[in-house]
């Protein structure tokens, strides 16, 4: 009797769990696997996530999964492969033995062969000069290209149904209630990302926005930005002290998605390490100077007192004048060294004339 | 919805243990039950429990999980031992309670996950020339017929004359409809429909595919076919691609003999030409998937039935008027079970659903929330967008508050069948089984002045209460 209420309006409207689309970005550094083959290298590393993403398919069967690389000089999609017209007569004699298996699951089948056939492509590609111009890992490009594939995979998902719900082909409208939920797992071993500070922080934002977290699990190195973004996504960052351990952590901390992340305690980060990078060295500073109008980021004073970002004039008052006697200007130059000199009446930048 | 299509695996927990074990050892059945059987929070357990080498205590659990969600957790808990697919130790002094996975579900998880072994239960492609014509298309045309065919005659049984309608079933699945209870040959009043086959009507169409199926399990015993290779079979079906072809040679004598039969349902489809090999149709590889993805998958199999109209074609306005675009004959008698039809137009027709059209509904048997759930599932595209821009409900509250308060005039009373606990030794024994028994879900009633209470399952709280005397 008492099913008569207001509480049960919304019954009719849930129903069972929205499918969730997962876009792992792998970190293919060559430079720093080659440093973690010891512990843990890639070809085991690879055979942990293929478990874990046919995981994440057994859960749901319509879930979905992409993966990116971020290579050394460029972002790669590794599944689903682009399409290239080249490839196709290669690959369909090479997925045969494959795919007939009968022991093995059909979908895991094509994602796994299609995924190695791609990795094996871009490392085959990777030439000498790739490797030793840079030590670093594209790893902006490879998060915008899994935030611009989300956010087709979303538009696909509940927009066919809006553009062509008068027409009677309307074949396959997959309208649910409640859409796709999203998520990025950063797989990574690079270290420093400061270059790349810019766009990694816009690529973050852009998912705060959307509301897509960014899991982040660390085998090596140690990135400011990733644990920003991880932060401001409310994504888990975990860092293993044991890579050996890979699976078991995907499993247990990586693999539940947004609806049981509501029940569960996901691990999460004692200290998030806030510090930003500099827009003229890529550096990353504790204590640095800010444009009062385009609010750039400076380690020291841009030469000639303008702003590389906007072009603005800006005063910089009294700063790296020689320390006089005097203590009051003692007392400022601290001030001015504590970031954003507020507070003084002359000190704050302004735009010049 | 999903309530709907989760009751008929009902039956798949009344199995003893022994054939969960014989089961288990298929891995595209573990993949199978874990898929669609276990509630969210499960799945996230049992993908955390399987790589980890040692028994996970409780205590952990206790703190992985968030406080708040302690009932959604020990439903899970409840529902996975259940299944035989965890054990939890028993409650000792000395060691702390640990839950593993059991092992064969484990095993056979696992292997369906890293693929290998020699078990071919994800069916075995056929490389031989594959038969002239056999696309998509024509196979949901072909499942389509042989299904639609099966609900005619049930509809028909009715007794409104729909005409047409294809040959109809075989006498093979006759027969099992009246097992079934979802018709009847009554003497005086030749066929009749009856009120299981009211329900089956007004499931989705993956519900009435398992209920059919169910039912053919149970009756496959006379026929001396084992429920454990025939679940086996139908679970290998679902892992299936559609639109292969598949060999007959590795198939077991058993499940070669359960062909035809399948045939008959329009879940596999064999060509006249080569009898080497079979198709699995979009109604068997559906046959596990999710609630969720079934809204896709019958939108697929309707769009392919071009007769049939979209998925999506019914619109219920707040001031309960009703608009089926559809010209489907079977649709229509479906609605018209409950449904006061004004107007017919060549595409569409509309109707009111009334007090009077709803009791006569719930006369037959039909429940308020059948009618509500067939109505959600075939909302129109435009009803589900508008509920998924507001965030509300599907169809309009007050037509379902209405519909429920219709049922609810003649029914004041609602049978519960479970166990009634009394006559506690003291209010603190008293008060601990009542509130396990609320957090585990399965308290309907209790009464704190007299200390009793009313519950639908027995075995976790018995185990609880045994524990309890123990310390």
């Amino acid at each position: 009797m008492n099913a008569v209420d207001g509480s049960d309006h919304y019954e009719v409207a849930a129903e069972g769990p929205a499918p969730s689309l997962l876009v792992i970005v792998l970190d293919t550094n060559p430079h720093a696997w080659a440093l973690l083959a010891p512990t843990l290298p890639l070809s085991k590393a690879i055979a942990n996530i293929l478990v874990f993403i046919n995981a994440h398919l057994a859960v749901n069967n319509a879930n979905q999964v992409a993966v990116v690389a971020s290579h050394s000089h460029r972002a790669v999609w590794l599944y689903p492969r682009p399409p290239s017209s080249v490839e196709d007569v290669e690959m369909s004699d090479m997925t045969s033995p494959h795919l007939d298996n009968a022991n093995k699951y059909r979908p895991f089948a094509l994602i796994e062969d299609s995924l190695l056939t791609s990795l094996r492509e871009l490392i085959s590609t990777t030439t000498e000069a790739d490797i030793s111009t840079t030590t670093t890992t594209q790893m902006a490009g490879a998060l915008t290209l899994a935030l611009a594939y989300i956010n087709k995979a979303t538009i696909n998902y509940t927009g066919i149904s809006t553009e062509t719900k008068t027409t009677q082909t309307a074949v396959d409208t997959n309208e649910a209630p409640i859409g796709l939920q999203s998520r990025i797992l950063v797989v990574s071993v690079s270290g420093d990302l400061a270059h790349q500070y810019i766009p990694i922080m816009n690529t973050t934002f852009a998912a705060q926005r959307l509301r897509i977290p960014i899991d982040i699990l660390k085998l090596a190195g140690d990135t400011v930005f990733l644990q920003q973004a991880s932060d401001a996504t409310k994504g888990i960052y975990m860092h293993l002290r044991s890579p050996q351990g890979l699976l078991q952590y995907l499993m247990m901390a990586f693999l539940p998605d947004q609806m049981s992340r509501k029940h569960l305690i996901a691990p999460s980060q004692e200290v998030v390490d806030f510090r930003a990078a500099c827009f003229c060295h890529r550096k990353v500073v504790d204590v640095g100077f800010v444009c009062s109008i385009c609010l750039s980021i400076f380690c020291s004073p841009p030469e000639g007192a303008i702003c590389l970002t906007c072009s603005t004039h800006l005063s910089l008052g009294d700063y790296g004048a020689k320390p006089a006697v005097v203590p009051r200007k003692k007392k400022k130059r601290k001030k001015i060294n504590g970031g954003v000199d507020t507070g003084s009446a002359r000190g704050t930048p302004a735009p010049g004339e | 919805m999903s309530v709907s299509t989760l009751a008929s695996f009902e039956y798949l927990e009344r199995l003893p243990g022994t054939t969960f074990r014989r089961l288990y050892q298929q891995p595209s059945t573990a993949l199978a039950i874990f898929r669609r059987m276990l509630p969210h929070l499960a799945k996230t357990f049992v993908m955390a429990l399987l790589y980890m080498s040692k028994p996970f205590p409780l205590t952990d659990l206790d703190l992985w999980v968030n406080p708040n969600s302690k009932r959604e957790r020990d439903k899970a808990l409840q529902l996975l031992s259940r299944l035989y697919i965890i054990t939890v130790t028993p409650p000792s002094r000395d060691d702390p309670q640990t839950i593993t996975l059991t092992q064969k579900f484990g095993e056979s998880l696992r292997l369906a996950l890293t693929g290998g072994g020699e078990h071919n239960s994800f069916g075995v492609p056929s490389n031989d020339s594959v038969a002239e014509g056999v696309d998509l298309a024509f196979l949901d045309e072909y499942a389509r017929e042989q299904w639609e065919g099966i609900l005619h005659y049930v509809v028909n049984s009715v007794g409104q004359s729909m005409g047409g309608g294809g040959q109809g079933p075989t006498d093979a699945v006759k027969h099992l409809l009246e097992a079934g209870q979802l018709v009847t040959t009554g003497r005086h009043s030749g066929k009749g429909i009856t009120q299981a086959g009211f329900s089956f009507l007004l499931q989705e169409v993956n519900a009435q595919v398992w209920t059919l199926l169910l039912l053919w399990i149970e009756n496959a015993e006379k026929m001396e076919l084992d429920s454990v290779e025939v679940l086996s079979f139908l679970f290998m079906l679902g892992s299936l691609e559609l639109g292969r072809a598949y060999s007959k040679d590795t198939l077991t004598d058993s499940q070669r003999q359960m062909l035809p039969y399948l045939v008959d349902f329009g879940l596999v489809y064999i060509p006249r030409s080569s009898s080497g090999h079979f198709f699995p149709t979009r109604l068997a590889t559906t046959l596990t998937s999710d609630a969720s993805a079934l809204r896709s998958v019958s939108a697929g199999f309707d769009a392919a039935s071009s007769a049939g109209g979209a998925k999506g074609f019914i619109i219920i306005e707040t001031n309960y008027r009703l608009y089926a675009y559809t010209d489907s004959p079977l649709q229509i008698a479906v609605l018209s079970l409950f449904t006061r039809f004004k107007a017919r137009f060549p595409n569409m027709v509309s109707g009111r659903v009334t007090r009077k059209s709803v009791g006569n509904a719930i006369s037959h048997g039909i429940t308020s929330d059948q009618i509500i759930t067939y109505l959600s599932t075939h909302a129109h595209p435009q009803l589900v967008k508008n509920a998924s821009i507001h965030g509300g409900p599907v169809l309009p509250p007050t037509v379902v508050d209405q519909i429920r308060l219709w049922q609810i005039e003649n029914e004041r009373m609602k049978a519960t069948p479970g166990f009634l606990f009394k006559d506690f030794e003291n209010g603190k024994e008293y008060e601990g089984c009542v509130k396990y028994a609320d957090e585990i879900g399965v308290l309907i009633w209790k009464n704190d002045f007299k200390k009793m209470f009313f519950v639908t399952r027995v075995e976790q709280l018995r185990d609880y209460i045994k524990s309890k005397k123990l310390k």
